[in-house]
């Protein structure tokens, strides 16, 4: 059996910190140490941005098409030289035709140039649009409303709009004022046509499913129907697309519907629920239609918000549910368009 | 302490009227708008361009309803008091717009009128049976009669002492000195009789409109001293401040005769004019004329402020119950605005709009305390400059181009109403506080200009106001009551 024991700790640590007296330096012998405040996202937020092509694969495509086009040259010159061989009137004939080739190809070349800048240009326009709003900066709003009369200066439905951008224009002195009266008036029209072609596809498509006979068919007919729902509202408000111009507006599309495919989920999903199990008890046809409808809506809808050169501030924004009652009603009544 | 502004059996009244109210506006409500200011502050031009504006659908892009197409048109009523003379807003547009346009003259009389707004509703349950109607009522009144509003709080005591120590400040002697000598001469424990009743009114009425002549001070009650309209030389006009009595008075005294008559001015006058227009709104525009008060200095702007904080705090904010609203009416929506602001360059207005948060922040933070909503703006009702720049050595000068109206002054040059000058008034001050002290130089000179001369005319021949933010003032005001 042990003795209890009792020993004194160590107390020589809790000497060391005495009370530190009061004393003042002069502010500019310190070193600042406070921690800066960063406006900035932080960068765990925000998803990287899609990696550029590598060296090796940039060298790849350089060579490649320097090959290409070389070869290409090189038949062009050995086609010609062989119809002159062949005959003299050939060969010039041929040397026409060729040139009459590079100046069309030179002319979309050029088309394309103008079509991809003025998709450019509608993306800059939402941007300082939205800059112009939250800053209140009148001159700025000021430039993107004259912009964008002149973008659509050629527009001849959209005269009544003009005049009353350009009536109201000098009475204005805020600038979320100015981009709200020029939404209201110039891209209201233009939105509730762009509704009316995003419906009248999504009623084309879900018409289509319920009576194909094949799967292939419909998929076949969405993408063609997608595709000219979106050539047609970019060029509603103003983008006229051409080639490039056309497969840069799907890619914006299909990543807008890649990013906000959930939220647009959330947005509409009762309502597809409920159109899919009202239209599925009639016809399981049917019921496919309205959901091949919905995304042409998707499609419809994204295209919208890439090309609509103002951002949704006083319009409200389209949403999935807006279309519900045009396929419902396809759905319940089909023999109807 | 504080006396509650009204009686249970005003309460009771007002009740009853809310319900009144609640009955037959259960097919054509009807929104109380209270525009209140202080005199010159606007209200006579607020309404008539309002007025105006409604009827003609002028041009107000931010307006939603007329921009969205919604908005039908709207006609003039019969207001359903027949006792209260109508708005004249035919002759004021006369006025503002005729061969020779002038400023109406300030307000003398109370006066009413009813706009029916007729509309298409967004909502479907609104749209299903056609389009909507909405009745519009506005008061206009002189704006001295609102700094009464707050006396409805004071008993006859702390009032004297209020106004017994405003009148002995060092800047209202020369104005209040002989009413004081005639305080002094008299004793306040004497028996009661009209002659020296009389002539201490008189004394101090005088002292009240010389001090608003002077135009250093806006807040002196009582209001119907100045303009009496037809109570002139009734005993409930008959009254003045006296110095506190130390000894308990007989009830016949001069001091508990003035008393009295204070009792009954508030009880006869102020109370059902309060009652009558104020107790029941359902929004309200309190129109601010700041540029007055920047250019009579510190002690008016100060004056400003405490006169605006204690009007204010009399009325009924914060959030509209709809289950009460049948009984209670409460102002949910606040609009400060300051008016004319087409005598300073829109570059100038993000500071005139600070300064008028300045002017109005202990109000505004009761009323959004209480609930409500407030905003604030700088506008004109009637445009009557346009904007330019000129070159000054080798500076850019923002300026206002204008007729500035006869009579008015600057650097010795008296103007005659007929030239037309661009004007570059000062800068604004950057920080509103500035204003406030003393010593701080604020070189300002804001000259008041005649309206416009040439106005547009639309289709139909009716005259388009120019404006300033007028448009979304009036979809703050009532725009949600037409969505």
């Amino acid at each position: 059996m042990k003795r209890p024991i009792a020993r004194p700790v160590d107390a020589a640590d809790q000497d060391t910190a005495k009370a530190r007296a009061p004393r003042a330096f002069a502010p500019s012998d310190v070193q600042l140490s406070e921690a800066v405040f960063d406006t900035a996202a932080s960068e765990g937020l925000v998803a990287p941005p899609p990696r550029r092509m590598t060296w090796w694969g940039r060298l790849l495509w350089t060579t490649g098409s320097i090959l290409v086009s070389a070869g290409l040259g090189l038949a062009a010159d050995r086609l010609i030289r062989d119809l002159f061989a062949a005959n003299p009137w050939l060969g010039w004939l041929g040397l026409g035709v060729l040139a009459l080739f590079l100046l069309a190809a030179l002319a979309l070349g050029i088309r394309e140039f103008f079509a991809l800048r003025r998709l450019h240009a509608l993306d800059a326009l939402r941007r300082d649009a939205s800059r112009a709003v939250a800053d209140n900066d009148q001159q700025l709003a000021h430039n993107i409303t004259d912009h964008l009369t002149s973008i659509y200066a050629s527009r001849p439905d959209l005269a009544r709009a003009r005049q009353t951008v350009t009536e109201n224009l000098p009475h204005l002195f805020d600038g979320h004022e100015i981009v709200a009266m020029t939404e209201r008036s110039l891209m209201a029209p233009l939105d509730a046509r762009a509704k009316a072609l995003t419906a009248a596809s999504a009623r084309r498509v879900a018409l289509v499913t319920a009576v194909s006979p094949r799967a292939l068919v419909d998929i076949a007919f969405v993408i063609y129907e997608s595709v000219r729902l979106a050539g047609a509202i970019a060029a509603l408000y103003g983008a006229r697309p051409g080639f490039f111009g056309f497969w840069r507006l799907t890619g914006a599309v299909l990543t807008h519907l890649a990013v906000t495919g959930g939220l647009v989920l959330t947005d509409g999903i009762v309502e597809q629920l409920v159109g899919q199990g009202l239209a599925a008890k009639l016809s399981a046809r049917l019921g496919e239609g309205v959901v091949n409808g919905l995304m042409t809506v998707r499609v419809g809808i994204a295209a919208m918000r890439v090309v609509r050169p103002l951002p949704f501030e006083t319009q409200p924004q389209p949403v999935v549910r807006d279309f519900i009652p045009e396929l419902t009603r396809l759905a319940t009544d089909p023999t109807k368009p | 302490m504080p006396q509650p502004p009204t009686t249970i059996v005003d309460e009771l009244g007002i009740a009853l009227s809310n319900m009144a109210d609640a009955a037959t506006g259960a097919f054509t409500p009807t929104l109380r708008l209270g525009v209140t200011g202080l005199s010159r502050a606007g209200k006579t031009i607020f309404i008539t361009a309002l007025v105006h504006n409604l009827l003609t659908g002028g041009r107000m892009p931010g307006f939603a309803p007329l921009a969205e197409g919604r908005f039908i048109g709207a006609r003039l009523a019969e207001y359903p008091d027949a006792t209260i003379p109508r708005f004249a807003y035919e002759q004021h547009l006369e006025t503002l717009t005729g061969k020779q346009p002038a400023w109406p003259e300030g307000t003398r009389r109370i006066s009413q009128l009813r706009i029916v707004l007729k509309y298409q509703s967004r909502h479907w349950y609104n749209g299903l049976r056609g389009p909507s109607t909405l009745n519009l009522d506005i008061v206009d009144y002189p704006g001295e009669w609102l700094l009464d509003l707050p006396l409805l709080g004071l008993s006859f005591a702390e009032w004297s002492a209020e106004a017994l120590e405003r009148a002995r400040r060092p800047s209202s002697i020369k104005e209040a000195g002989p009413v004081l000598a005639l305080l002094d001469s008299i004793d306040p424990l004497k028996p009661a009789n009209d002659p020296d009743a009389e002539r201490l009114a008189t004394a101090f009425t005088d002292y009240l409109r010389r001090s608003r002549e002077d135009g250093a001070l806006s807040t002196l009650p009582p209001g119907r001293f100045l303009l009496p309209g037809d109570l002139e030389g009734s005993p409930a006009l008959t009254f003045a401040p006296l110095p506190p009595a130390m000894h308990s008075m007989r009830s016949d005294s001069l001091y508990a005769m003035l008393a009295g008559r204070f009792e009954a001015y508030k009880a006869q006058v102020v109370r059902p004019f309060f009652r009558d227009h104020f107790a029941r709104l359902d929004r309200q525009v309190v129109l601010v004329d700041t540029l007055r008060a920047l250019n009579a200095g510190p002690a008016a702007v100060a004056d400003l402020e405490t006169a605006l904080t204690a009007v204010l705090a009399c009325f009924r904010q914060g959030e509209a119950n709809p289950l009460l609203r049948p009984f209670a009416r409460r102002i949910d929506r606040i609009l400060f605005a300051a008016t004319k602001a087409d005598h300073v360059h829109h570059t100038s207005h993000d500071r005139l709009g600070a300064i008028l948060n300045r002017l109005v922040s202990s109000a505004s933070k009761r009323a959004r305390f209480s609930g409500a909503d407030t905003r604030s703006l700088a506008i004109a009702g009637l445009r009557a400059t346009r904007e330019g720049t000129i070159s000054d050595a080798g500076q850019t000068l923002p300026t206002l181009i204008g007729t500035p109206i006869a009579g008015e002054a600057m650097d010795g040059t008296t103007y005659d109403g007929i030239t037309e000058i661009a004007l570059f008034p000062g800068d604004l001050p950057e920080r509103p506080d500035s204003l406030f002290e003393d010593g701080t130089p604020v070189s300002l000179n804001f000259l008041r200009f005649a309206p416009p001369q040439h106005l547009e005319r639309n289709a139909n021949g009716d005259v388009v106001l120019p404006h300033i933010r007028f448009d979304r003032a009036l979809d703050y005001l009532i725009g949600d009551w037409l969505a």
